[in-house]
């Protein structure tokens, strides 16, 4: 349903960037070249300013509707402080009303620069008004997709179909009945009563045969004790768990496509025995200016008490995300990731599968003791580089007598190295 | 094996009484009903058993059936909304602060304290922490603290308590009256400065000092004889002899845990390897810490202390006294004369300290210090101590000025003296008359209970601040959390009651060191801030220590000794009041880790008791238990009886700081206050007094953990030599020349990694019990209350075994067999203390018979044990000769029945998040701090480099004053714990077992001469 919105989007905007190109050629401002202006302003504004949106900067569409004195916009884009040295009335003004915070300097923009920066921003902010105006109906439609209301209206649809179907069945044998009763035809019933005495006798005759018998027992026995076997060994495994996390953070689209490093923001990892959900600190490092009008993204701003519109955070509003735990290790064993991490240096993929394909995260390994040893057996210690290992007799032994040095070998599956 | 010594830990054992023998067979404290089961009421009390078995059985069944059938709970994980800079979850924050003028290390975890450990810098201890210290972390979880501030007994807002106060300050101010503000000695210069301001804002105000437990007698005679009103400090390392008269100076005296490392460095391995022992002979009543640890202990009553002091001044200086006698007790006089020669060759490196709080008494021990020459090298009186500056002449005229209803105002800054004054009707009737009373205290104590404004001070651990423990030493309190309740830290308080110009208590404390104190230290600014946070002090070289010779006349003064002693030995028995190392002067009655430290010397716990020489209590017809009442000074107390070897015959031992009524629900009505039998003689608290005793005929058992776990007659667990042996022979005692050829069943154990061991010196442990209390913290050992310990049920992994042996019949303090029965002898016993926990056999006997493999070797030589494994056979607890398994009979950390000590929300945010809580049906025992072995290894590996000596310290090794427990590898020739191991003293417990335990034992060593008694 998404790709549906997404088409609708495409082509509102399509249709919307047409009617902009034909209001461009009546427009009083269109003295820049729109296009260069795109360019530059991607390149040198984008950091500080939106232009529906008040960012680290103002949001510069309302701004530079209210601002028409184009002499004073290039001097101050071109450099703000010098304006405000100057004493300029309207300069110091906004000086202080950003509390006093400095525009970065562009000195090496030309006036004709500035001028195709300001024509791209009346462009963009016209077009944005005007798509706030016309199709607001239809797109938020489309976005909202069919609702369950409809999908369980659909379901009973087709129950409802079926039934009927059924019942029409039913209908046509009753009448065909009718007309062979009227026709004098029913001798045929008694045939079939028949039938099911010869099944049962079938049946009979192979229950006794006892080397039958058996061995169906035997088949029965096996597969519900194996069964039972299974379930008991799997009790408390949880590998695929999955639940339902309350923001809908995809790690195919930030470690997969994006390829963030793991660690950017499951930071405890190289250095402490936890892993560490991060903290939303780390996803407003991005996410104050990406895609600021997911109501995802407004899930982290809600948590924070932070308001997208003033930029500021209010704590009292502030209350923690309650993400549900997936990897959930139980309090009587020791688990370090830093030890796995830095020291071993095993890649998170190893234990938590691939997690950048996941679009919800789920349990990849059984994270029972047995999955735990078997890995310390099979896996050989990096000792290479390591000083550590350097006066570590054990080492020198293994390597001597041919032996591989695991976990194992080394003590990693002694009791008390993880339960204590 | 020598035989022929006999040691015993209680006099059940000695003496085989009937009851002692019948339980010593039994595998269990309590009997187990099988025999009721199956036979009588049991199976086949029922008229149909089998269909009852039936029955239960199904049920069982079903229910078990129906719990499994429960979905797994769905776990949340809430991160940090903005997470602190310095904080990475799982990974401990240290912050230096200080304790009691004590610079010590905060470990943090997720940003609340979860220990506290010694600075190794620390000028004082040098990383050695009391297990008051060790405790004190749970105090900040108490759930019985104050909440909010309080205005007539209901709870208020900081704004209007606030408005209150200053409202009434502006009327007192006004009217004239006197303000006092009272508080135990404080020596924070921030404290004390804003003290003054206050002062400054209203001049009526006065701030004294007031401590329970007063050295004002010290202090007073220091003035009287040298013209400096001050506590000198004391160098014990610098003493070859050392004389006390019942000053407890290794468990409760001025700075214990200063002392005892001062102490133990004339005594321990490195001394006694340079042939070097320092001699500490100690006169006292009861049996103290510090009588236990002396080369020579002579019982004293409180009456002849004061004779003694004389015939040791005159012995010592060659005149009399006038008015001297002779004292009657003769072993004394005996020993005092060749102390005298002792001390006399001495000279310069001797020191004689006694515990009184007399004035006159310290005059005389003034005089002798001098003619000792002892000032300017063992004792310094021009960098004096600031631990205790109370005067108890200045509260007494207080209370009278309360009484006369010439004070409007009171404060109480960590004071409580409706509680710990000796005449508390007084400060009561005298609080009725003051307009304004003011408690700072955490709790609603005794005296919050008759204050109007209650206004909690925040826990130290959550507060600014500074201390100054001896003179040119600075240490720096820091908060490590936030506070946990709406409190507010005392001097914050002061200063918005006065309108100080400063409006944070931390800007002031800043200016404070910005202006005078961080020059001290060579630092400046911002940055000498910074450093200071980090380093925790600062320390100006020490001024040259003067010698002072005493000149005044002596003639009064020993007429006043004499006519007390006098007093004193006119009464049928004598009573002497003195503070247990647990439980000090009793603030901390509410906390539960420091309730369940048996005493030292008795073993008691959860309780004070009345201490009697078993002599006088055959005398009497009393046994352990007996309930007797107390009578002195006008008041009693009835208590339990505690035979104990070592007591001075004639006199009675009661400890101060339990009968609590307001601690909290931990302290409350735990023993009975001792504190009202102090009187008041020449300015000063007198903790003597004659008394009188009365049966009751009841019978209230104590909790002692002391005949729990019995040594069977074995001989080879404790070993003692003395130092004239040990110059002869340096592993005389450690039967090392025997040379038993050994055999073992088992094969020899690998260890090609590290070979984690542990060596104990017998000689440097002081038995203060440090170790236990800094071990529960570490490990989430749970309290289990006074009941269960009674069922012998306590769960320390670490215990601090203490074992009585005859006083020498000249034979290198050895009993032998034959002498045991002679009872007179017990006033003169001697006591060796060996901390006890898993040795971490090679031939471990608990891993042979657990059935289930719950308990196992690793190739590091520890013996591990897997909690998620055990089934509670106890058989390891049964075959473990060491008797060091201790099993969960209960889940103390979720169990309603254990709601007053760990069981609740705010006290288990103390546990320490890498140790898991064991559950019901487990059993536990010492695992090596195995949790800092793993993250030593960690830290090693992460930063690729080998593991140094060092690199890992276990909780009870980190906190011991006396350093006496080394812990290292094995496997590495050069560590620590190798040299010690190498020492002729080595032995190991039971090593005839061929256990091949992993901790070695260094023999006692006692500094006996030919001049003993």
């Amino acid at each position: 349903m998404r790709s549906i919105s997404f088409i609708l989007k495409q082509f509102s905007r399509s249709v919307l960037l047409i009617a902009g190109f034909a209001f461009l050629g009546f427009s009083a401002y269109a003295q820049g070249d729109a296009a260069k202006g795109e360019a530059l302003f991607k390149a040198n504004c984008t950091t500080c300013h939106k232009i529906d949106q008040q960012l680290v900067g103002p949001a510069l569409g309302p701004q530079l509707d209210s601002e028409t004195d184009e002499k004073f916009l290039t001097k101050w884009i071109q450099n703000n402080q010098a304006l405000i040295a100057a004493k300029d009335p309207k300069a110091v003004a906004i000086f202080k009303q950003f509390k006093e915070a400095n525009m970065t300097a562009f000195p090496q923009l030309s006036d004709g620069d500035v001028a195709n920066i300001i024509a791209y921003v009346h462009d963009e902010w016209k077009k944005e008004q005007k798509a706030k105006l016309t199709p607001a109906a239809g797109q938020t439609a489309a976005e909202s997709g069919p609702s369950d209301l409809v999908i369980f209206a659909l379901i009973g649809v087709i129950i409802l179909a079926f039934i009927v179907i059924l019942v029409l069945n039913k209908v046509i044998a009753a009448l065909e009945r009718v007309v062979l009763s009227n026709k004098g035809l029913f001798v045929e019933e008694v045939a079939v009563e028949a039938a099911p005495v010869d099944r049962l006798a079938t049946f009979k005759r192979l229950a006794k045969n006892k080397k039958l018998v058996f061995f169906v027992l035997l088949c029965g026995t096996l597969a519900l004790g194996s069964w039972t076997w299974v379930t008991m060994w799997n009790t408390n495994v949880h590998t695929g768990y999955q639940p339902v996390q309350p923001i809908k953070f995809p790690h195919d689209l930030h470690a997969g496509a994006m390829k963030i490093d793991c660690q950017y923001c499951h930071t405890g990892a190289y250095r402490s025995k936890n892993a560490s959900i991060p903290s939303l600190n780390v996803c407003m490092n991005c996410h104050k200016v990406v895609k600021t009008e997911s109501p995802e993204i407004h899930k982290i701003y809600d948590a924070l008490g932070y308001d997208p519109a003033t930029q500021k955070y209010d704590s009292t509003k502030s209350r923690p995300i309650q993400w549900v735990r997936i990897h959930n290790l139980p309090d009587l064993v020791y688990f370090n990731h830093s030890q796995h991490v830095k020291v071993a240096g095993l890649k998170c993929q190893t234990c938590h599968g691939p997690v950048q394909t996941m679009k919800e995260v789920y349990q990849y390994s059984p994270l029972t003791m047995k999955w735990c040893v078997q890995c310390h057996k099979r896996t050989n210690v990096d000792f290479k580089g390591n000083a550590y290992y350097d006066n570590m007799i054990a080492v020198h032994k293994l390597i001597k007598e041919g032996k591989q040095v695991t976990a194992a070998a080394m003590g990693g599956i002694e009791c008390g190295k993880c339960h204590y | 094996m020598d035989s022929n010594k006999k040691y015993w830990k209680g006099l059940e054992e000695l003496n085989k009484t009937p009851e002692f023998v019948e339980k010593n067979k039994h595998e269990f404290a309590e009997p187990i009903p099988i025999e009721d089961v199956l036979s009588g009421d049991g199976l086949a009390a029922g008229k149909s058993p089998r269909r009852d078995f039936l029955k239960a059985l199904g049920f069982g069944v079903g229910a078990v059936t129906l719990a499994a059938c429960q979905k797994v709970p769905v776990h949340k994980s809430l991160p940090y909304l903005i997470k602190p800079e310095e904080i990475t979850p799982g990974v401990a924050n240290y912050y230096a602060s200080t304790y009691e003028g004590s610079a010590i290390l905060v470990k943090t975890r997720e940003g609340r304290p979860i220990k506290v450990e010694g600075n190794p810098n620390d000028i004082l201890s040098k990383g050695g922490l009391s297990a008051q210290a060790q405790a004190s972390v749970l105090d900040l979880y108490d759930v019985n603290r104050l909440k909010s501030p309080s205005k007539n007994q209901s709870d208020c807002a900081w704004s209007v308590a606030d408005s209150y106060v200053k409202d009434e300050l502006a009327a007192i101010k006004a009217g004239g009256k006197k303000i006092g503000i009272i508080s135990s000695t404080t020596n924070s210069p921030s404290t004390l400065a804003v003290i003054a301001d206050f002062i400054t804002q209203y001049p009526t105000a006065k701030h004294i000092n007031y401590d329970a437990v007063s050295y004002t007698g010290i202090i007073q005679a220091n003035q009287n004889s040298f013209g400096k009103s001050v506590l000198p400090h004391y160098n014990f390392d610098k003493a070859d002899v050392i004389v006390s008269f019942g000053a407890d100076f290794l468990g409760t005296w001025i700075s214990p845990t200063e002392f005892i490392r001062q102490y133990v460095q004339n005594r321990n391995s490195k001394s006694l390897e340079n042939k070097k022992m320092s001699r500490h002979i100690q006169f006292e009543t009861g049996m103290s810490v510090t009588g236990t640890n002396a080369d020579v202990r002579i019982p004293i009553k409180p009456s002849e202390e004061g004779v003694a002091l004389v015939t040791l001044y005159n012995a010592i200086s060659g005149t009399t006294l006038p008015g001297t006698k002779k004292l009657a007790n003769s072993n004394a006089d005996k020993a005092l004369m060749l102390v005298a020669k002792e001390l006399m060759a001495a000279k310069g490196k001797a020191l004689v300290v006694a515990g009184s709080n007399d004035v006159a008494t310290q005059v005389l021990v003034n005089a002798i210090n001098s003619l000792l020459g002892s000032y300017g090298t063992t004792i310094d009186l021009d960098n004096p101590s600031y631990q205790y500056k109370g005067n108890d002449a200045e509260f007494v005229e207080f209370v009278s000025q309360m009484k006369r209803g010439e004070v409007d105002a009171v404060f109480f800054l960590n004071a409580n003296p409706v509680y710990d004054y000796f005449v508390s009707k007084d400060v009561v009737d005298g609080l009725k008359k003051v307009r304004l009373k003011v408690t700072f205290s955490n709790y609603s104590d005794e005296t919050a209970a008759l204050c109007n404004v209650l206004a909690p001070n925040h826990n130290y651990l959550e507060s600014w601040g500074d201390d100054n423990a001896i003179e040119g030493f600075y240490t720096v309190q820091q908060p490590t959390i936030n506070p946990v309740y709406d409190t507010r830290q005392a001097e914050q308080s002061l200063m918005v009651w006065s309108d100080n110009p400063v409006k944070e208590y931390y800007t002031y404390v800043r200016n404070n060191w910005d202006k005078t104190l961080l020059a001290i230290g060579g630092l400046s600014g911002q940055s000498g801030w910074e450093t200071l946070l980090q380093t925790g002090f600062v320390k100006a070289a020490p001024k040259p220590a003067g010698t002072y010779t005493f000149d005044r006349d002596l003639n009064a003064v020993a007429q006043t000794i004499l006519d007390h002693s006098n007093q004193l030995a006119q009464g049928k028995l004598e009573l002497q009041i003195y503070q247990t190392v647990a439980m000090r002067d009793g603030k901390r009655a509410n906390n539960p880790w420091l309730q369940e430290l048996p005493d030292p010397v008795s073993k008691v716990t959860w309780d004070n008791y009345v201490c009697m020489s078993p002599s006088d209590m055959k005398k009497w017809g009393y046994f352990d238990g007996s309930v007797v009442k107390v009578d002195a000074n006008g008041y009693s107390v009835t208590l339990s009886v505690v035979s104990q070897p070592g007591q001075a015959q004639g006199t009675v031992s009661v400890a101060v700081g339990y009968g609590r009524t307001l601690s909290g629900p931990v302290g409350n009505g735990v023993g009975k206050n001792a504190f009202p039998f102090h009187s008041l003689r020449n300015g000063t608290f007198q903790t003597s007094a004659t008394a009188e005793l009365t049966a009751t005929g009841e019978v209230s058992i104590l909790a002692q953990t002391q005949t729990h776990h019995s040594i069977e007659g074995r001989n080879s667990i404790i070993k003692e030599t003395t130092f004239k042996e040990y110059l002869k022979n340096p592993s005389s005692g450690s039967d090392k020349a025997e040379g038993h050829k050994m055999y073992s069943l088992w094969d020899e154990y690998e260890h090609p990694t590290y070979n984690w061991v542990m060596a104990i010196d017998l000689n440097a442990c002081t038995g203060c019990g440090a170790c236990v209390v800094a071990c529960s913290a570490e490990n989430n050992v749970p309290v289990v209350g006074k009941d269960e310990v009674r069922r012998r049920r306590e769960m320390h992994w670490i215990r601090i075994d203490r074992y009585y042996s005859f006083d020498d019949k000249g034979d290198g303090g050895i009993t032998r067999e034959h002498e045991i029965a002679k009872l007179e002898d017990l006033d003169n016993v001697r006591v060796v203390y060996q901390p006890m926990l898993c040795q971490h056999c090679d031939h471990a006997p608990c891993e042979t018979v657990c059935p289930v493999l719950a308990t196992v070797h690793s190739s590091e030589g520890l013996n591990h044990m897997a909690y998620n494994r055990c089934v509670g056979t106890r058989y390891c607890a049964n075959n473990c000769p060491y008797k060091v398994r201790r099993f969960n009979w209960f889940n103390y950390w979720n169990d309603a029945r254990f709601d007053n000590y760990l069981q609740n929300e705010h006290t288990q945010l103390v546990l320490n998040p890498d140790v898991v809580t064991r559950f019901r049906g487990v059993m536990e025992k010492c695992s090596m701090c195995i949790q800092r072995i793993q993250a030593g290894k960690l830290k090693a590996k992460i930063e690729k480099r080998s593991m140094k000596d060092g690199d890992v310290k276990v909780a009870c090794q980190q906190t011991c004053p006396a350093n006496a427990i080394v812990f290292g590898d094995a496997n590495d020739p050069n560590s620590e714990v190798s040299k010690a191991l190498k020492s002729e003293r080595t032995y190991y417990v039971l090593e005839e077992l061929d256990t091949k335990p992993g901790i070695g034992y260094q023999v006692k060593v006692r500094n006996i001469s030919e001049i003993d008694v």
